[in-house]
């Protein structure tokens, strides 16, 4: 009960089911649609991503492979020299003559003057030996007095490595004075001919910009940057070198050496950074290529924007489109209830309601319709019944007889017989026989106006003679409605009415007159009296459900009214009009044809 | 009556539905405007100027000092604009660009400042128009700058004063060259180093000022050899003071007699380190000081928290730690070679 209660509550807001159909189809698309938004962000988030890192992996690749081609032609450069027999010879044989040896060193600067002058990448080109001798550039310069060569690393390792060639990592050139060069020094071990041993070195340094260059021509996002890291971690190039030796910029450089993922997020500060690397066989150096984070989302911003901006558009038009259907859908709903506040109203003509559809609710329709029908026959079948009950109810009291009127009828015949009035007895009698076989033969609930009017004659008659000085009357009908049927004992009550409440009241002869004719397409009958008329306010209660007053005849006007009305409809019936001390005048309506008849 | 009654009811319910759900739309379209104007914000490039003392780029310190601040401006997307003379004594050229770089109606300017007065009035303006100045190396005697970021001055003058002293003894007498006098710098370094000096303060016999040129610096210091020959300790408070003293002692051939210390490096100072003419030099560390500068002007756009006051650093090299590679990295910058 109480869960039912709650369900209900729920839509208990919503007045209309269209509006509940709405509101809720529209919440269920907004969730549907912020679902698929979520998840259509979140995969284009990742696709993104992994679109970013595959970019930057390839970046890194093909930096790695530029680098290693240029080495390789900074190494064939380095072979051809080093393995020539010139240096060995100018550099470690002391028996040649100080010409030769000249010549020999001529030839040796010419070769290094040709390879300097071909590549503007090389700043220093140098054969050294382990005694001392060397050949440095154009031969014109010299070893620094203050540092001396030997001591330095990459010139050990030189001599050590296994392969007699390294690569150095970036550094300052400090052994030739006058240059101060960051370079990268590619150094190849120069061996003795003669004892077939290691005994010098021959470097060639490589402006720090070829390298610089071969990163900086690759960009990543609007941010993002390569950067190279020699096989033990130091920096080999960076954008911003500078600043990291000034300790204001830092890279995770551990966790890059250390992973072979391939690729690290480095989240720190309020930009996270995605490092790519990919490491060179040659050289041993990792290229890593750095994107933040940053600018992935900006794109992503866009893409949520698009998103969004189609979800709003797709939401109205869901709106829209949702506010239509639902009022289509429930417009058979709402053309019922219309058509049941009419039912409730009982106008059943208008009821009826067009079936639409052939669904539930188009049966739902048809069977309403059958149904408002039925109850519409029922409610006329309960109509019509009732009023025949009324009829017959009316009908039983239209065929009693006042006994107080053929009382007194009987004793004006007795006086009149004492009196020897034979004729009067006679005429007397004869139309009150006349009179009771009129109102007990015919058991029909119509007779002619002929017949009513003959009626009405008969008991005028008698009253004429028993009020003989109070009045006279007379009657003039049009013969043509004196076939019209009208039901039985309509115009004896008013006549007898007249009688008593105007003429016998009055001091003097009254007249009254009877006449009948068409008027308007209806026959009417009219009674009129010249008595006492009556006050304003009894002709307004003229039709009041009156006691029964047994003195007279048990028919009142408002029985004869409301005969008139059930049978011929309430355009018909009786209407007065009088004026206090001129009289009244009571007219009867009834209609000519028998079809117009109300049923 | 009644069914009037409840259509308007429908009608309201109808329009409670639509309108929570257009809400419900709306709220999300403010979010989104909201968060694309906050990406338009963040992408928002801004501009700044940067004028140095000099645009001299024979000289190591201010090629480097750009170098800093273009890192910088590139690491926080900002434009940069570097206008400048060629001579650090051309106080109304400074000015000249002053005016012409408010003109443009930059974010933020950033100046190393070569007069500490002159060019006041100039600065007061551009504050005036909302433009953040930030002072790059020198200080001006008002305080309008939302930043100062320079070497310790007076802390480096402590240091190579406290260095100097084992070079000294009681009959030792000391010379000093500076660059300009009255200049925030000098008058730091000056006052640094007589502190470091301690009880040999009394020993300092001149001090020359050389307009941050080689040739006066020369000149002053033969001059000043002349006056007193007994000079065996010189004190160079700039690059140019300090490498025009070395070329003079050097050609008065009295490398070994004399024992220099002094400010900055180039090339130059540091053959002459690594040739024994000096015995040690304050190294600043102009990249970080542009760098930093860079940071402070867009940390007070962005209304961040700014210290007043950045100490960039300094180092004391001699011709032990020289050939470290930290110290290198110091001496010779990667970038601003030519």
């Amino acid at each position: 009960m109480k869960r039912e209660s709650l369900k209900k509550s729920i839509f208990r807001k919503f007045r209309s089911t269209q509006s509940t159909m709405m509101v809720s189809f529209s919440l269920l698309m907004v969730l549907a649609m912020l679902i698929f938004l979520f998840i259509a962000l979140s995969h284009t988030k990742n696709v993104a991503f992994e679109n970013s890192v595959e970019a930057t992996s390839s970046i890194t690749k093909q930096v790695n492979d530029n680098i290693d081609s240029y080495i390789e032609s900074m190494e064939n450069i380095a072979a051809v020299v080093a393995n020539g027999s010139e240096v060995s010879a100018y550099l470690f044989s002391n028996e040649e003559a100080a010409e030769e040896e000249q010549l020999n060193k001529n030839r040796i600067v010419s070769q290094f003057e040709t390879i300097k002058n071909s590549r503007d990448d090389i700043s220093n080109i140098a054969a050294v030996g382990n005694n001392g001798k060397y050949i440095v550039n154009d031969g014109q310069d010299t070893l620094s007095d203050y540092v001396n060569i030997k001591n330095q690393r990459w010139y050990q390792t030189t001599l050590s490595s296994r392969s007699g060639q390294v690569i150095s990592s970036s550094h300052v050139q400090n052994v030739i004075p006058s240059s101060y060069k960051w370079v990268i020094t590619l150094s190849k071990a120069l061996i003795n001919n003669q004892t077939g041993k290691r005994e010098g070195v021959f470097f060639v340094d490589l402006n720090y910009e070829s390298i610089s260059d071969l990163c900086n021509r690759n960009r990543i996002g609007s941010k993002g940057y390569v950067f190279i890291l020699d096989e033990l971690g130091n920096v080999v190039y960076h954008p911003k070198q500078q600043l990291m030796y000034g300790g204001l910029k830092t890279e995770n450089i551990d966790q890059i050496m250390r992973s072979d993922a391939s690729y690290i997020i480095n989240e720190s500060g309020d930009d996270s950074i995605i490092y790519t690397k990919s490491i060179s066989a040659k050289t041993g150096w990792s290229v890593v290529g750095a994107t933040y984070a940053s600018d992935l989302l900006k794109n992503n911003t866009q893409t949520q924007l698009i998103y969004f901006l189609a979800m709003f558009l797709l939401l109205a038009g869901v709106l829209i489109l949702s506010s239509f259907i639902s009022r289509e859908i429930t417009k058979p709903i709402r053309e019922l209830k219309d058509s049941m506040i009419l039912v409730e109203r009982g106008q059943f003509e208008q009821a009826n309601v067009e079936v639409i559809a052939n669904n539930e609710l188009g049966s739902l329709t048809k069977s309403f319709n059958i149904m408002t029908e039925r109850i519409q026959n029922l409610m006329e079948e309960n109509v019509h019944e009732q009023k025949e009950k009324r009829k017959n109810e009316l009908k039983a009291l239209q065929a009693q007889i006042n006994p107080h009127f053929l009382y007194n009828t009987l004793d004006s015949i007795i006086w009149m017989s004492e009196a020897k009035k034979n004729e009067e007895v006679v005429l007397m009698t004869s139309a009150l026989a006349r009179l009771f076989r009129q109102a007990i033969s015919n058991d029909k609930e119509e007779v002619s106006i002929r017949e009513e009017i003959e009626y009405v004659k008969n008991y005028l008659t008698i009253q004429k003679m028993r009020y003989k000085d109070k009045m006279d009357f007379e009657i003039q009908i049009d013969p043509r409605i004196e076939g019209i049927p009208i039901i039985k004992f309509a115009v004896q009550p008013l006549v007898e009415n007249s009688i008593y409440h105007g003429l016998k009241v009055k001091d003097t002869k009254g007249n009254l007159q009877i006449i009948g004719g068409i008027e308007g397409g209806n026959a009417y009958i009219e009674i009129e009296d010249n008595g006492v008329g009556m006050e304003k306010e009894t002709l307004e209660h003229i039709f009041d459900d009156q006691k029964k007053d047994y003195k007279r005849n048990g028919v009142g006007v408002n029985n004869v009214q409301r005969r008139l009305k059930l049978y011929y409809g309430e355009a018909y019936g009786i209407s007065y009009e009088s004026k206090v001390g001129i009289g009244t005048k009571a007219r009867i309506c009834v209609p000519i044809e028998r079809e117009k008849r109300y049923e | 009556m009644k069914e009037r009654k409840d259509m308007s009811r429908k009608v309201k319910t109808n329009i409670i539905g639509i309108g929570s759900i257009l809400l419900f739309l709306i709220v999300m379209g403010i979010y989104a405007f909201g968060e694309y104007r906050q990406e338009n914000e963040r992408n928002r490039e801004y501009h700044f100027v940067l004028i140095p003392k000099t645009l001299d780029n024979l000289n190591g310190f201010w090629t480097s000092l750009i170098e800093g601040a273009k890192l910088g401006a590139s690491e926080y997307n900002i434009n940069l604009s570097v206008y400048g003379t060629y001579s650090e004594d051309d106080i109304k050229g400074q000015i000249e660009k002053l005016e012409n770089a408010i003109l443009e109606e930059p974010d933020g300017i950033i100046i190393a400042p070569t007069s500490t007065e002159e060019i006041t009035p100039s600065l007061k303006k551009a504050k005036e128009k909302g433009i953040e100045i930030v002072l790059v190396d020198s200080t001006i005697t008002e305080d309008i700058g939302v930043s100062l970021v320079s070497t310790d001055n007076y802390k480096a003058g402590v240091n190579i004063g406290q260095y100097a002293k084992r070079l000294l003894d009681e009959d030792s007498q000391i010379g000093m060259v500076g660059h300009i006098k009255g200049v925030s710098t000098a008058v730091e370094r000056e006052a640094g180093m007589r502190e470091g000096l301690g009880e040999f303060e009394e020993k300092i016999r001149e001090v020359v000022f050389c307009d941050s040129t080689y040739e006066k610096a020369y000149s002053l210091t033969i001059e000043m050899m002349e006056r007193y020959p007994e000079i065996d300790l010189i004190m160079g408070l700039n690059e140019y003071s300090a490498v025009g003293a070395a070329r003079a002692i050097r050609d008065l051939g009295l490398a070994g007699q004399v024992n220099m210390v002094g400010f900055d490096s180039s090339i130059e100072e540091i053959q002459f380190l690594e040739q024994n003419i000096f015995d040690a030099i304050i190294i600043q560390k102009p990249v970080n000081m542009g760098y930093l500068a860079v940071e402070q002007g867009i940390k007070a756009l962005q209304g961040k928290n700014v210290e007043s006051y950045v100490d960039s650093g300094s180092v004391l090299i001699n011709r032990g730690n020289m050939y470290l590679d930290e110290n290198q990295r110091l001496l010779y910058p990667v970038s601003g070679q030519e």
